[in-house]
């Protein structure tokens, strides 16, 4: 257990050291912090001064370490566009995106995997064919199809739910939440759904072929042969055989929400780092792309991380095959 | 006679295939006295495994039970409701399965296993539950019952598996025992000591059992009365002795030579019986048997022959054998 722990950790680390290289590797080539942050009319003397400061002249690995201290001491770079730290921008974005993220993972959750398991168990019951037709348009129609589809209808034609932003948000010091109010609630309805709609409906499929499949399992006929009561057989014996896949999957799929939201984020005029990397993608801000990209492997790698360690409490025989 | 403790009768399994229906079993019968061994022996592929599942109703589609009737102690299995078919399964009749690495729920630790099913079946609180899960594990030979409740079952071997397995089919006291293959998957130095064990439980608690192998060899070592399975039918049925001294139909004694036996001149013999048995829905016209049978006339053609008592031995065939197999 301490080996495998130890083991995933420096996996980790290592995947995160190589990301953020190559994040710099964007930065220090693609971007030129010369023409975007000197003036038009500056000098030759302004121009070496500034080459200088910013170490530009250094071979490429000194100035990766450089990067890298930089970065761990919180300093991020400084964004082309707005001429601010990347920090600042990205932490004033991050609770927007962090709650949507979360309210879409809650949703995916509590209707994904009630829904899957019913599938899974009664697969021939025509409110299981219901679901599995439902899941099927949502697994194919893009999240800003049904982004545009939901504001038609609840914002445009019922009018009882906003379109865009987050409603009024309360402080906490480091953190702004939409959460505490009435307002953020409305407002973070349909971003979260349009979110967890691709989510849901993979889950669902997703725990209705394994269930099906471990249901023609030996030990599920063998646990029936002893007379063990169905609820015991699906609830536990079936289910905790298919939680590691599942656990992967919303691993992954919690990745997916965060870093990919950008879609939604546009559809909804979230104020998310989503929204963020799109308005840098636009100027350029290289800086800010960079550290939006490493944001997102680290999220990744951090949860994947959190997914691989739960593991072993999941299914004992992780820590064999190693 | 004793009443029998098990009777099935013209127990019937369809296997529906698109438009065929296809006969699994036909109208296979047999009986189990409390307390006997009952041998069912024949090729891969026979209907015994079916059998056995269509015993506690463990049969799925496309397989289907269309007629026949299963009586346990006077009583009706196969009309009873699902929940009352619950407490047989696991209750009355502990079913063993073939395979220990696929019939234990890898995720789910043997304790927990065994408690569920010993909580299933008898109306004991979680601590005496639990003492009764170990007192099993020690009873089918467990090294260190009490840390081994703990384990999962991939920390165990074949053998310990498969005896987790017979504990789990045994730890409600069943008074039939149905065990399909129990030594088939496992190392033959294994085999020896799982036969054993089961011999030893069957004695001390006095269960019958119903043995499902295609190994002569277990046959002879455990069971008092054997049934022989050909293509979904019965084609004999004896006591032990009987069989293997004077079998009398002609598959009991190709089945009976095929195995291999030292000669007087020490050469190992081996006389396998010529073909193959047809698979299912290629069934000839007459007795199954007939395209190999060395004995077969115009009759064993056209007509299934029934199931007839003689002496000690019950068969289905027109022209049985009448000489020893010893000199
Ligand atoms: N679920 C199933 N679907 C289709 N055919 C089956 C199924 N189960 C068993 N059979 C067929 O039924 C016949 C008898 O099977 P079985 O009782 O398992 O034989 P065995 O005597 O080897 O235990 C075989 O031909 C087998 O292929
Ligand atoms: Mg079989």
């Amino acid at each position: 257990m301490l080996t495998y722990t130890a083991s995933r950790i420096g996996q980790t680390i290592i995947v995160l050291l190589i990301i953020s290289f190559i994040a710099f590797l964007l930065v220090a080539n693609l971007g030129d912090p010369l023409s975007a942050l000197l003036s038009a009319d500056a000098t030759v003397a302004e121009r070496a001064a500034l080459i200088k400061q910013l170490g530009l002249e250094q071979p490429m690995l000194s100035r990766f370490a450089s990067f890298l201290t930089n970065f761990l001491q919180g300093d991020l770079g400084t964004s082309y566009r707005t001429q601010e730290p990347v920090a600042k921008l990205i932490v004033e974005r991050l609770p927007a995106t962090v709650e949507l993220a979360f309210v879409s993972l809650i949703f995916t959750i509590f209707v994904g995997i009630p829904a899957g398991i019913f599938c899974g168990v009664n697969p021939k019951s025509p409110i299981s064919r219901g679901i599995m037709l439902f899941s099927i348009t949502g697994i194919t129609l893009p999240n800003f199809v049904v982004g545009i589809a939901l504001i038609a209808v609840f914002s445009v034609q019922l009018a009882i739910l906003p379109s865009f932003g987050r409603g009024e948000t309360v402080s906490l010091g480091f953190w702004s939440t939409g959460l505490l109010t009435v307002s953020g609630w409305q407002a973070i309805i349909l971003p979260a759904i349009t979110l967890s709609t691709f989510q849901i409906t993979f889950i669902i499929r997703m725990l209705r072929t394994q269930l099906m499949e471990v249901g023609q399992s030996e030990h599920i006929r063998f646990a029936r042969a002893r007379g063990v009561p169905e609820t015991t057989i699906w609830f536990h014996y079936a289910v905790k055989n298919t939680l590691l896949p599942v656990i992967t999957m919303l691993g992954l799929q919690l990745g997916n929400i965060i870093a990919f939201s950008v879609v939604t984020e546009n559809v909804f005029a979230w104020p998310g780092l989503g929204s963020l990397f799109l308005q840098s993608i636009q100027a350029a801000d290289i800086p800010v792309i960079a550290i939006y990209l490493i944001f997102v492997g680290a999220v990744f790698m951090i949860i994947n991380l959190a997914v691989e360690l739960s593991y072993p409490l999941i299914d004992p025989r992780v820590l064999r095959r190693k | 006679m004793s009443m029998p403790l098990l009777e099935v009768k013209d127990l019937t399994v369809t296997l529906s295939r698109q438009d065929r229906q296809i006969m699994a079993l036909d109208n296979v019968s047999f009986s189990i006295k409390p307390g006997e061994v009952l041998g069912i022996v024949g090729e891969s592929g026979a209907g015994k495994s079916i059998t056995g599942a269509a015993i506690i109703n463990l049969l799925v589609p496309p397989l289907r039970r269309t007629s026949g009737i299963i009586t346990l102690a006077g009583e009706r299995l196969d009309t009873l409701s699902p929940r009352a078919l619950r407490s047989v399964r696991g209750g009355r009749i502990g079913f063993v399965f073939q395979d220990p690495m696929t019939s234990l729920n890898p995720v789910i630790t043997i304790g927990r296993q065994l408690i569920d099913t010993i909580r299933t079946h008898l109306r004991l609180g979680r601590d005496q539950a639990r003492r009764k899960a170990i007192d099993w594990l020690d009873r089918v030979g467990l090294p260190n019952p009490d840390l081994t409740l703990d384990r999962y079952p991939h920390q165990l071997s074949g053998g310990m598996r498969q005896r987790v397995v017979i504990a789990l089919a045994l730890c409600a006291d069943p008074v039939l025992l149905i065990a399909d293959e129990p030594t088939t998957a496992l190392d033959v130095s294994v085999q020896a000591h799982i036969l054993q064990l089961l011999r030893d439980l069957h004695r001390e608690s006095g269960t019958s059992m119903l043995l499902i192998t295609h190994d002569l060899g277990v046959i002879a070592k455990m069971a008092d009365t054997v049934a022989v399975f050909y293509a979904g039918r019965v084609a004999e049925i004896s006591p032990v002795k009987e069989l293997f001294t004077r079998p009398r139909h002609p598959y009991t004694e190709g089945l009976i030579r095929a195995t291999p036996a030292l000669t007087a001149a020490g050469e190992i013999q081996l006389n396998p019986i010529a073909g193959a048995m047809p698979g299912l829905g290629a069934l000839p016209n007459g007795c199954g048997f007939n395209p190999r049978c060395p004995k077969a006339q115009d009759d064993c053609r056209t007509i299934v022959p029934p199931l007839t008592q003689q002496d000690l031995s019950a068969f289905a065939c027109f022209h049985p054998l009448e000489r020893s197999l010893v000199q």
